[in-house]
């Protein structure tokens, strides 16, 4: 049996997709109550840098590593979040926009830390460490046909793969129970919402942090596909990024981003041969989407018909 | 034992008084009546129960419990619900799910709950649906289920409020005008849903400026006016007192309804 057709570059390709998925899912968690937070990158930096630190000074096991990661960052949601709550709308996105970009320059300039702008190197990857593990038992890639490159590049996309439908999975079956119907029920009239008898601040501060956690996690995860992070992965570009996942996707419905993240992830690759000009591609897209679906690709309506059904949301 | 007793409640928005000095109580299972002018402070009191914003001044009981200062999803909780002047649904949402909102404070599943389907999770579930079913049934609204709220006809929004309300199962329900903007026979449905309410025995407060609706639904009635309740009792005693006809008519007479 020969696996040759599966290239080390193209599941690399895929992995990057899963890891922005993630990150789409992240900025929708929190948009799910009407926050719009571009503090994302921030959140994943924090997740990144956790792990990345915990495994290569302080022998912590990778899965630890990530776990404590993602928990971190989840905390500093609830940090960052309780003050966000006397901020609403765009005022909100410039001061998380903010909380990331002094993150950014905490870790530029903690060098004993984090190691400056030169970030850190040698950070242990998902599939070399469980290809050394394996192969501590006598395993060899070779007996299933594959070379040492292509297992761990696949054993990597099969982590990502798992830990991003384990999440699109939490958050929709979240976003049909009663946690779900307060969180839309927030973003639709906050005042109604209390009246209902929904604790405003506690679910939004949830959200916020939720959306935090994943962040950090898929930045966690981000560390041991790279095996190398700096500043410069999370500068404020990634958080526009990941902003522009949900505007194309559409933000109304969690597959919304996960679309647009899968999409606008796969184009600049598909487009490589035109090489200088894919940006201006990318571009008029979001132009176009502006001009004739402001509301993204995916919306409600669209899901119901093209799953038969007459409320695609909640039910 | 009066279920809710509002005691010299005062609220002023910079130096003007909303509300002065105005205490009146809601018995057990009646309906009540909060009559006056526009900007009388009917709504600001509503506001003030609710806990939407706290009193300058005075003190509110409910159920013997002061609850003037507490989160206004903690009123709801104690069994205080509202509906809105001005229709607050949660438009892009369905009928149906309006009124699953209006549940929650009456169900606890959580974030594990809600993810794992655990089995009490799909049990209560099922019970919200249920209540929710009875309840559109209750409101006339069988049928719109599964209808964006903001896209049902006016007076269906109404309702729909009204049921979401009912289902955090209140001990004491605030309306706030729930037969502005309506017809004559719409104005009738409101009357029997009010009776079908406190059948249910649901104390009703009432804010409306519909008086043949007043008189016809109302055990006692509370006057204000500029923020100062001028008077109270039943809709007779209310009907012959000369303060309460200047209020609204001025001083000439007339036959103007509100």
């Amino acid at each position: 049996m020969s696996f040759d057709w599966l290239n080390p570059y193209h599941l690399q390709v895929a992995s990057f997709i899963l890891i922005n998925v993630l990150l789409g899912v992240s900025i929708y968690v929190t948009l799910a109550t009407g926050q719009l937070s571009l503090g994302n990158a921030g959140f994943m930096s924090i997740g990144a840098y956790t792990s990345a630190i915990l495994t290569t000074r302080h022998g912590i096991p990778m899965p630890a590593g990530v776990l404590l990661g993602a928990l971190l960052a989840g905390a500093s949601g609830v940090l960052v979040g309780i003050p966000a709550l006397r901020l609403r709308g765009v005022y909100l996105a410039i001061a998380t926009l903010g909380f990331g970009e002094v993150v950014r320059v905490v870790f530029i300039n903690w060098e004993t830390l984090t190691g400056g702008a030169v970030g850190i190197a040698a950070i242990p990857q998902m599939g070399r460490e469980i290809l050394a593990a394996l192969g501590k038992t006598g395993f060899s890639p070779q007996t299933l046909g594959l070379r040492n490159n292509q297992f761990i590049s696949l054993t990597v996309f099969l982590i990502l793969l798992a830990a991003t439908l384990l999440s699109i999975l939490f958050f929709l079956r979240l976003s049909s129970s009663r946690v779900g119907r307060a969180f839309s029920a927030i973003r639709m009239d906050e005042t109604a919402a209390e009246a209902a008898g929904i604790d405003t601040t506690y679910f939004k501060v949830l959200a916020f942090s939720q959306g935090a956690l994943l962040s950090g996690f898929a930045g966690a995860l981000f560390a041991h596909t790279t095996s190398y992070i700096s500043p410069a992965d999370f500068t404020y570009h990634r958080a526009v990024e990941i902003l522009v996942f949900a505007v194309f996707g559409g933000s109304e419905h969690l597959l919304g981003p996960v679309f647009g993240a899968m999409f606008l992830t796969l184009i600049p690759e598909l487009l490589r041969f035109i090489s200088e000009y894919r940006y201006i591609i990318y571009g008029i897209l979001l132009v176009l989407m502006m001009i004739f679906r402001p509301q993204g690709v995916i919306d409600p309506p669209l899901l119901g018909r093209l799953t038969g059904r007459k409320a695609a949301e909640g039910a | 034992m009066a279920l809710l007793q509002v005691v010299n409640v005062s609220k002023s928005f910079g130096g003007l008084a909303a509300v002065s000095e105005v205490s009146f109580t809601v018995d057990e299972g009646e309906v009540l009546g909060l009559i006056g002018p526009n900007g009388a402070g009917k709504t600001t009191l509503f506001n003030l129960i609710t806990s939407m914003f706290p009193p300058t001044g005075g003190r509110i009981f409910f159920r013997g419990e002061k609850i003037e200062g507490l989160k206004p999803h903690s009123i709801t909780r104690m069994g205080i619900s509202r509906t809105f002047q001005n229709i607050r649904l949660f438009a892009q949402m369905t009928a149906r799910e309006n009124v699953m909102v209006g549940r929650h404070a009456r169900s606890r599943a959580g974030i594990w709950g809600g993810v794992l389907r655990t089995g009490s999770q799909r049990a209560e579930e099922a019970r919200i649906r249920e209540k929710t079913g009875e309840l559109l049934a209750l409101m006339g609204l069988a049928g719109h289920e599964e209808f964006p709220a903001g896209k049902l006809p006016y007076g269906h929004q109404r309702r729909l409020e009204i049921a979401r309300a009912l289902a955090a199962e209140p001990g004491l329900l605030l309306l706030d005008e729930p037969a502005a903007g309506m017809n004559e026979s719409e104005t009738r449905e409101i009357h029997q849903l009010i009776l079908s309410i406190r059948g249910l025995g649901v104390t009703v407060l009432l804010i409306e400026h519909d008086m043949s609706l007043v008189m016809k639904v109302c055990d006692r009635l509370v006057v204000l006016n500029f923020g100062e309740k001028i008077a109270e009792g039943t809709p007779e005693e209310i009907r012959g007192n000369p303060e309460v006809v200047e209020a609204y008519l001025g001083r000439e007479e007339d036959d103007g309804d509100a």
